[in-house]
């Protein structure tokens, strides 16, 4: 499979918040090095485990975020492991970093140190970035999606109950993603000028920038918004459009026009179910005498709260998509497994898991393009897996000389 | 109408993206390239426009494309100030401008077939074509993949669509609240037993936007390598499904399913378990008399150790119910009273500081008034730049997140005006003439 990484080394220290980044290099085909310490990293012991019995290395969030990567594992706080890394960085393409600013300076692997490789790509994605008064506050991905304004967006529209941040580690997916357009911008430009450079990402900064109108709603209108549950936050309360279906399920019911076709359907619609009740009424045929009322009044509110509420949440999605209604239907994400269309799609990727004898269905990622590439090329790395094959076959280290580190603790 | 185009020198200079992107997933993709030197060139349809030129600021479900923006609508300097009878179209709302800020714009129309044919024309010399119409749209104005290849092999072209332009779904309608419902993202966020809190905002509209700008940039890259450009079919649900590998994984591997009592968890943390984790009221409300809130939590025991002298408690670390983490986490309610007690009469800034000072994480729930106004980082790192419109004068936006030392992001300024860009793209960069302009503007081509 080709892959637009093709070709390239990227060195990635082992960190929760850049490891997204570092997979998709990875499943665009670049070979990506994981440097892990020696008692494996943080995204090794977090969970889900296998049948819930802790092993690093049969974490599944591991797998998903590192899929296809090499695992080199050294211990980077001694002198000599950072010698090994020092080479390695030599002749990578990438370096993807997190650790808190300053760190590498003291182990003589900051960009300074390391830019005698003038092709190198070295991108730091912390919490704060580089520089500024929050610089060395201590943050997790929960933490990011209160500051940066997720959270305040984000709940109930009961004004007593808290604001809730998304689960899955949203706020390290907003900073990777913009480190990964950093890496490929340099990428693009490199291969003109032949030069590396030094990327550094915020968090913060990236999360601050993705609250939609929030922030223009406060510099341009003075507004602070308003909470309301499972929808969007707004200046006014709105009423509630995440609606009850009959089997429990939940529909979120924003109409952005109600075109005659898709009315005249949607009343139908309520007519076999019995629950049409005032909306049969004729003046409801003239669109701009029905979006008023969905706007400010409650019969069409009303209507379409009865119809979700008497229909399973499978058949409100698929009939009002096929009236070319934009209604969707909050599923579980593994729910999206036995769906056809994604099936079609080609979305589900088999990567064999020896560890528990058979293969796994992994998404896809995000875009579908074969020139691209992205997809997952392998599992995950176990602890240390690829130590040997990088310190003896990439920098040539005699394998006496690497039991001798082995032996010392200095790698595993 | 400007006749020649100056933009600042990148690492896209030279790059041009033809941009029929509308609403707000598909403006973001070529918008973050701008601020690279790229030349996109929004198109918007002869006789109208992008309806978030007007509309962008209430909730989707309010409000409908607005005509002229009235002195009414809003009391700050883009609402039309000064101007005598209080009406003005600016046909750029700020919204507009966050997210076209840098382009080009011009109309056409490609229904016609001379607007076609210029289209085809402008695929010609341009590097990536973008859209996020439904997918029956760009067919049938005939610019299938193939064709759109045919014009021009270079061309990446990049749809960006709800569900992706084959498979049962192709022709369903969605935006960012379908995408993150459709996908699970929804149910993964909100409080044990209660209805999904979902994301108060198109998170799939704005981070499925920086997902298709990452897109549309590897594929500016691979077609640079390879000399040829590709189609990718970028689906912001598959995008959103994406994001949530780990809940699809422990399914497939535990047969453990979302749909369970205690998931999803809040804001307390389930991989790991750690406590406390949470939110914690504070004293104060916001201006709409929401209460203020503020974040924190311990992942080692020596946070926890610092937190209890924080809160004047150092013996609660000895206590056998919050001694260890796996103690805290089974008796979490009584940890997060304790802790939320502390915190409640206090000021959510000092707690911040106070827990942050002794390595504890700690976070103040910011609006966007915290953000604009208070966020000491976000101004040291300039991420509410100043802007110059020509109309409007000076005013704030929000800036670009990635700092390359060699090669700087810059920012342009402003959105573009309608059709502002029409003489330099029809005469400059396809050498019409103004005769030949003039008669297309007659037949209502541009």
């Amino acid at each position: 499979m080709n892959g637009v990484y093709d070709g390239l080394t990227v060195v990635e220290l082992a960190d929760r918040r850049n490891q997204w980044a570092g997979k998709l290099l990875s499943d665009g085909g670049a070979r990506v090095i994981q440097i892990e310490p020696t008692a494996g990293g943080p995204g090794r012991w977090c969970g889900p485990f296998v049948d819930d019995t802790v092993d690093p290395d049969r974490c599944l969030d591991y797998w998903w975020y590192n899929t296809g990567k090499q695992s080199v594992s050294l211990d980077v706080g001694r002198p000599p492991a950072q010698d090994l890394l020092r080479r390695l960085l030599a002749g990578a393409d990438v370096f993807l970093e997190s650790t808190p600013p300053g760190t590498l300076r003291a182990y003589g692997l900051d960009h300074g140190s390391v830019s005698s490789n003038r092709a190198l790509i070295y991108t730091s994605l912390t919490d704060f970035g580089q520089d500024g008064p929050w610089r060395d506050y201590r943050m997790n991905d929960a933490a990011h999606l209160a500051l940066g304004g997720h959270m305040a967006s984000t709940g109930y529209s009961d004004p007593t109950l808290t604001p809730i941040g998304g689960q899955g580690h949203q706020a390290w997916h907003m900073g990777c993603v913009f480190a990964l357009h950093g890496i490929t911008l340099a990428l693009f430009d490199r291969m003109t000028t032949g030069e590396g450079q030094y990327i550094d990402v915020s968090i913060h900064d990236a999360c601050s920038i993705g609250t939609e109108s929030a922030v223009p709603e406060w510099l341009y209108n003075g507004a602070t918004l308003y909470r309301q549950t499972g929808m969007h936050a707004s200046a006014r309360r709105r009423p509630d459009l995440e609606l009850p279906t009959a089997d429990g399920m939940y529909v979120i019911a924003v109409n952005q026009t109600f075109g005659d076709r898709g009315w005249a359907k949607l009343i139908e619609w309520m007519e076999e179910k019995g629950v049409a009740g005032e909306l049969t009424d004729p003046k409801y045929r003239d669109e701009a005498v029905r979006m008023a009322d969905y706007r400010q009044g409650t019969a069409v509110l009303d209507g379409i709260r009865r119809l979700i509420a008497a229909c399973k949440g499978e058949e409100v999605f698929t009939r009002a998509q096929s009236y070319g209604i934009s209604w969707g239907l909050v599923r579980a994400p593994e729910e999206n497994y036995d769906v056809a269309h994604y099936q079609q799609r080609d979305f589900w990727r088999d990567v064999e898991h020896p560890e528990i004898g058979r293969a796994i269905r992994y998404p896809r990622g995000p875009f579908m393009c074969d020139a691209l590439g992205i997809a997952p090329r392998g599992r995950a790395p176990h602890l240390g897996e690829h130590t040997r094959l990088v310190l003896e076959g990439d920098l040539g280290l005699p394998a006496a000389q690497v039991d001798a580190l082995a032996a010392a603790g200095v790698v595993r | 109408m400007n006749a020649s185009v100056t933009l600042p020198k990148g690492i896209l200079s030279g790059v041009r993206i033809l941009d029929f992107t509308w609403k707000t997933v598909g403006p973001w993709a070529p918008r973050l390239l701008t601020h690279f030197g790229a030349e996109v060139i929004h198109v918007e349809r002869v006789g109208s426009w992008d309806d978030h030129r007007y509309a962008a600021h209430p909730s989707p479900i309010v409000g409908g494309p607005q005509k002229e923006f009235t002195s009414e609508q809003g009391t700050g300097p883009l609402h039309g100030g000064g101007h005598a009878d209080g009406k003005k179209p600016y046909y750029n709302t700020p919204y507009f401008t966050i997210l076209h800020h840098g382009k080009l714009a011009i109309s056409l129309n490609t229904r016609h077939p001379k607007g076609l044919a210029l289209a085809e024309r402008l695929i010609g010399i341009s590097d990536a074509v973008v859209e996020n119409f439904s997918g029956e749209v760009f067919p049938s104005w005939g610019l299938t993949w193939e064709r759109i290849h045919e014009i021009n092999p270079r061309v990446v072209y990049m749809s960006t669509s709800g569900f992706g332009h084959s498979g049962p779904y192709k022709a369903y309608r969605s935006f960012g609240p379908t995408a993150a419902a459709q996908s699970g993202l929804s149910l993964a966020s909100g409080l044990p037993g209660m209805a999904p809190a979902g994301w108060g905002f198109s998170y799939m509209d704005v981070m499925g936007g920086w997902m298709g700008g990452l897109a549309l940039v590897m594929g500016l890259l691979q077609a640079r390598k390879k000399g040829e450009g590709s189609y990718v079919d970028y689906a912001v649900t598959e995008g959103a499904m994406s994001l949530l590998g780990t809940y699809m994984l422990d399914f497939q591997v535990n047969g453990r399913t979302t749909r369970r009592p205690g998931f999803p968890p809040g804001n307390r943390a389930l991989w790991p378990a750690v406590a406390p984790h949470n939110t914690y009221r504070c004293s104060g409300k916001d201006r709409v008399g929401q209460d203020w809130w503020v974040f924190v939590a311990c992942e080692t025991q020596a946070q926890f150790e610092s937190l209890c002298r924080v809160i004047g408690q150092p013996d609660l670390s000895r206590d056998p119910r919050f001694a260890t983490n796996e103690a805290r986490v089974a008796n979490q309610d009584e940890l997060d009273a304790i802790v939320g007690r502390w915190i409640r009469p206090r000021r959510r800034y000092d707690v911040m500081q106070r827990c942050q000072e002794a390595g504890i994480i700690a976070a103040v729930v910011q609006s966007a008034e915290d953000r604009v106004e208070h966020d000491p980082q976000l101004k040291h790192r300039d991420m509410h730049p100043v802007v110059n419109h020509p109309e409007i004068g000076e005013f704030e936006y929000e800036g670009y997140p990635v700092k390359l030392s060699r090669t700087p992001a810059f920012v342009h300024g402003r959105g573009p005006l309608l059709r502002e860009h029409n003489r330099y793209v029809y005469g400059e960069l396809l050498g019409l003439s103004d005769e030949e302009m003039k008669s297309l503007e007659n037949d209502k081509v541009i």
